[in-house]
C-alpha cells in the first residue's frame, strides 16, 4: 500500500530547538487541515541526541512521520539535502524546528506555488526592535546591491519548493540561507510571501562578532557566485585596475614632488603604499588570468543556461537531458 | 546534409513571425533536410507564445525557452548543442541579417572551409555608438589574436557541426569563434552577407560593452598563448617589472660601491618589482598546471579537423 505523497515536509533539527511535542503538534494541526497527502522528515544532525530521543517517540505516533538522524555534526546545507533526498513529494516544504511562524498560515504558501517554483515566507507584521530591524534590512539591502536579488526575510526557514528545483540547485556549507537566491539564478521562479510570525519566535541569544563576519562573507560569496563565475577576469581586473589605479596615482603624484618641488623620497610613507598598492593591483590581475583559464579548460562541464521547455511538432524524444523537460506542442491536440 | 539554423530570441514579438517568413523562404530551394532552433532567451514579451504558435504549423521549427534571460552566447550556445544538423548556422533574430545569405555560407563549407563567417560590408548601424567600436574591436581582435577577420560582431555564421560542438561557448565568448578556431588550426571563410537597418524595437548593445570586450580580450589572449607556448606570456608580463627591478637594484648596488648610501626608495622599489616578477612567473606555472589538467584544449581541435578532412 503505497500512497501517493503530494507534500513533504523536512524539518532540519539543529542549532536552535524548541520544545518539540508543542512544536510537533502545531505543525501536524496544521498539515492535517490542508487536505493533502503528507509527509514529515525530521532531520537530526548529529550531536543533538535528547531531540533525537523525544522525536523517536513523537514519530512512533503517526506513519507519516519519520526521522533521520546524521552520524556526525555537517551543517544545515547538508541537513537539508538529505531530508530532501528522502522527500518522495512533488512539493517539498521546509520548516525550522523553532518557533518561527504561525502554523496556520502555512496555507497561504500552498496558494502561490502555481504560478511559481519557490515560494519564501516572509514574517510580517514582525516582531522585535529598532536594532534587530536595522540589522536586518543592512543585510537585505547589501544582497540587494551586490546580488541584484531582492529579499526581505532570508532568515525564515520556512520555504516551499518544486521537487525539482531541490533536485538540481545544490547545497553546500553555509548557503542554505541563500537558496531562494541561488533557485533564481537556476531560473527558477520565486515569489514572497507575508506570513504571520509565530509569538514565540524571540532569539534569546546575542549576534557575536562572528556571526556579523560569517554574514559579510557569505554575501560576499553569493555576489561572486552570482555575477562572475563564468568570467573571473572581468571581477579581479575591476579590483585590480582599481588598486593600480589608486597605487599608480599616489606614486605618480611623490615623483612629481620629487622632481620639480625637490622634496626627498626617503621619508615619505606615502610611497611604500602607493608601491605596494600596485603590486598588489597586478597581482589581483594575474589571479583573474588563471581563473579565466580554469573557467576555459572546464567549459565542457560547465553549462551555462538552463532549459524550461522545448516545443516541437515532430517531438523525437528529449535528448536525455535532465534539465529538459518532456517534448510537448503547447496548445495542440 | 541536414541543416540547422540557431536563432536566440530576446524580446522579440515583432519581427519573430517575419523572421520565420524569411527563413523559411530562404530555404524552399534547398537540397537536404533542415531544422529551425528557436531559442528564447527568458523573453519577458509574447515571443514565447508566438513561436509556440509557429512551431504548431511547421513540423521543422523547434522552440528552446530558457527559465531565464542568459544572454546571446548561452542561447546559441543551447541551439548548437540541441541541434541534429551536420552543418550549423547562427544568425541573428532581429532581422538584421538576411536568410537568404545562408545559402552563401554553406557554399563556403562545402568548398572546404570549416567555418564561414559573414561579413556585413554594408553595415545599416549608427556609426557613433556601433560602427566605429566595432572597427576598433575588430583591429584590437585581430592584432591581438593574430587572425585578422574584418567582422567578428556578426552573428550569421555557419559551421560544421563537429567542429562547433568542441569549441567552449560561454559568457560573451561567440565574439571569438572564428579567432579560436582559426589558431586551433580550422579553415575560417570570410563571406560578404547583406546587412538591414533595424526594424522593430532597440539595439541591446551599446558602449557598456567596451569594458568587457578590453577584458575578454585580455582573457582570450591568455587562453590562446597556453595553447602554444605556456608560461611565455606570463613571462613576458613579469618582463618589464624584471627589467626596472634589476635597473633599481644594480643603481643602487653601484652607488654603495661608489661609496654613496644606498638609496632606500630605489632599493626598496626593485625589490618590490623583482618579487612582483616572480609572482608572475610562477603563476604562469601555476596556469599551466591548470591548462594541463583541464579537458578542453585548442590543441585538440586541431586534431580533430584533421579527423574531418
Amino acid at each position: 500500500m503505497n500512497k501517493k505523497v503530494e507534500l513533504s515536509v523536512v524539518v532540519p533539527v539543529l542549532g536552535r530547538i524548541d520544545d518539540l511535542d508543542d512544536l510537533v503538534s502545531g505543525y501536524v494541526d496544521a498539515l492535517e487541515g490542508l487536505s493533502t497527502d503528507y509527509e514529515m522528515i525530521f532531520v537530526v544532525d548529529g550531536g543533538v541526541d535528547e531531540a533525537f530521543e523525544s522525536l523517536s517517540k513523537i514519530a512512533k505516533a503517526s506513519d507519516r512521520l519519520s526521522v533521520v538522524r546524521l552520524a556526525r555534526y555537517f551543517g544545515e546545507a547538508t541537513v537539508l539535502t538529505a531530508g530532501f533526498d528522502q522527500a518522495k513529494g512533488d512539493l517539498v516544504l521546509t520548516l525550522p524546528a523553532y518557533h518561527q511562524v504561525e502554523p496556520g498560515s502555512l496555507s497561504r504558501l500552498l496558494d502561490e506555488i502555481d504560478s511559481c517554483d519557490v515560494v519564501v515566507a516572509r514574517r510580517w507584521p514582525r516582531a522585535g526592535g529598532f536594532f534587530e530591524s536595522l540589522r536586518r534590512r543592512t543585510f537585505h539591502m547589501l544582497l540587494k546591491v551586490l546580488s541584484g536579488e531582492d529579499f526581505n526575510d532570508l532568515g525564515c526557514g520556512v520555504r516551499l519548493f518544486r521537487k525539482q528545483v531541490v533536485k538540481e540547485v545544490h547545497l553546500y556549507g553555509d548557503q542554505h540561507r541563500f537558496f531562494p537566491v541561488l533557485a533564481g539564478r537556476y531560473g527558477f521562479r520565486v515569489k514572497e510571501v507575508d506570513v504571520a510570525q509565530s509569538p514565540k519566535d524571540h532569539f534569546r541569544g546575542r549576534y557575536r562578532l562572528r556571526e556579523y563576519l560569517h554574514r559579510l562573507l557569505d554575501i560576499a560569496t553569493v555576489f561572486f557566485l552570482v555575477r562572475f563565475t563564468k568570467k573571473p577576469l572581468r571581477f579581479f581586473g575591476m579590483i585590480g585596475s582599481a588598486v593600480v589605479a589608486v597605487g599608480g596615482a599616489v606614486v605618480l603624484i611623490l615623483v612629481v614632488q620629487r622632481l620639480f618641488f625637490d622634496i626627498g623620497l626617503a621619508d615619505r610613507p606615502a610611497l611604500l603604499l602607493g608601491s605596494l598598492m600596485l603590486v598588489l593591483g597586478v597581482q589581483i590581475f594575474a589571479l583573474g588570468l588563471i581563473g579565466e583559464l580554469i573557467i576555459f579548460t572546464h567549459a565542457g562541464s560547465i553549462k551555462e543556461y538552463t532549459i524550461r521547455t522545448i516545443v516541437s511538432k515532430s517531438g523525437n524524444g528529449d535528448g536525455g537531458d535532465p534539465s529538459v523537460r518532456r517534448l510537448k506542442v503547447k496548445g495542440s491536440v | 546534409m541536414k541543416l540547422s539554423i540557431v536563432v536566440p530570441l530576446f524580446n522579440e514579438e515583432e519581427s519573430i513571425t517575419s523572421m520565420h517568413r524569411a527563413i523559411e523562404s530562404a530555404m524552399q530551394d534547398f537540397a537536404g533536410s533542415y531544422e529551425v532552433l528557436f531559442v528564447d532567451d527568458g523573453s519577458s514579451d509574447q515571443t514565447f507564445d508566438i513561436a509556440c504558435k509557429l512551431a504548431e504549423r511547421d513540423p521543422t521549427l523547434k522552440v528552446v525557452q530558457f527559465r531565464r534571460n542568459y544572454g546571446q552566447t548561452p542561447a546559441m550556445a543551447a541551439g548548437i548543442d540541441l541541434a541534429e544538423g551536420d552543418v550549423i548556422v547562427t544568425m541573428d533574430g532581429d532581422l538584421q541579417n538576411d536568410p537568404r545569405d545562408i545559402g552563401k555560407l554553406i557554399e563556403e563549407l562545402e568548398r572546404g572551409a570549416d567555418i564561414a563567417v559573414g561579413w556585413r560590408y554594408k553595415r545599416q548601424d549608427k556609426l557613433l555608438t556601433r560602427k566605429v567600436p566595432s572597427r576598433i574591436a575588430n583591429w584590437l581582435i585581430g592584432k591581438i589574436t593574430g587572425v585578422p577577420i574584418r567582422d567578428n560582431g556578426c552573428s550569421l555564421k555557419a559551421f560544421r557541426a563537429s567542429v562547433i560542438k568542441r569549441i567552449p561557448l560561454y559568457s560573451d565568448m561567440h565574439r571569438f569563434i572564428p579567432a579560436m578556431a582559426s589558431i586551433a588550426g580550422t579553415k575560417v571563410a570570410e563571406v560578404q552577407v547583406r546587412h538591414h537597418a533595424r526594424q522593430f524595437g532597440v539595439s541591446k548593445y551599446g558602449l557598456g560593452r567596451i569594458y568587457k570586450v578590453l577584458i575578454d580580450l585580455l582573457s582570450i589572449k591568455t587562453i590562446i598563448s597556453f595553447s602554444s607556448r605556456p608560461l611565455l606570456w606570463f613571462a613576458l608580463l613579469s618582463m618589464p617589472f624584471m627589467i626596472a627591478s634589476i635597473g633599481c637594484i644594480l643603481a643602487s648596488l653601484l652607488a654603495v660601491a661608489s661609496g654613496e648610501s644606498m638609496s632606500l626608495p630605489i632599493a626598496g622599489t626593485g625589490v618590490l618589482l623583482g618579487s612582483l616578477a616572480m609572482f608572475l612567473v610562477f603563476g604562469g606555472a601555476l596556469a599551466e598546471l591548470v591548462y594541463k589538467t583541464g579537458d578542453v584544449r585548442l590543441g585538440k581541435l586541431a586534431q580533430l579537423t584533421m579527423e574531418v578532412e
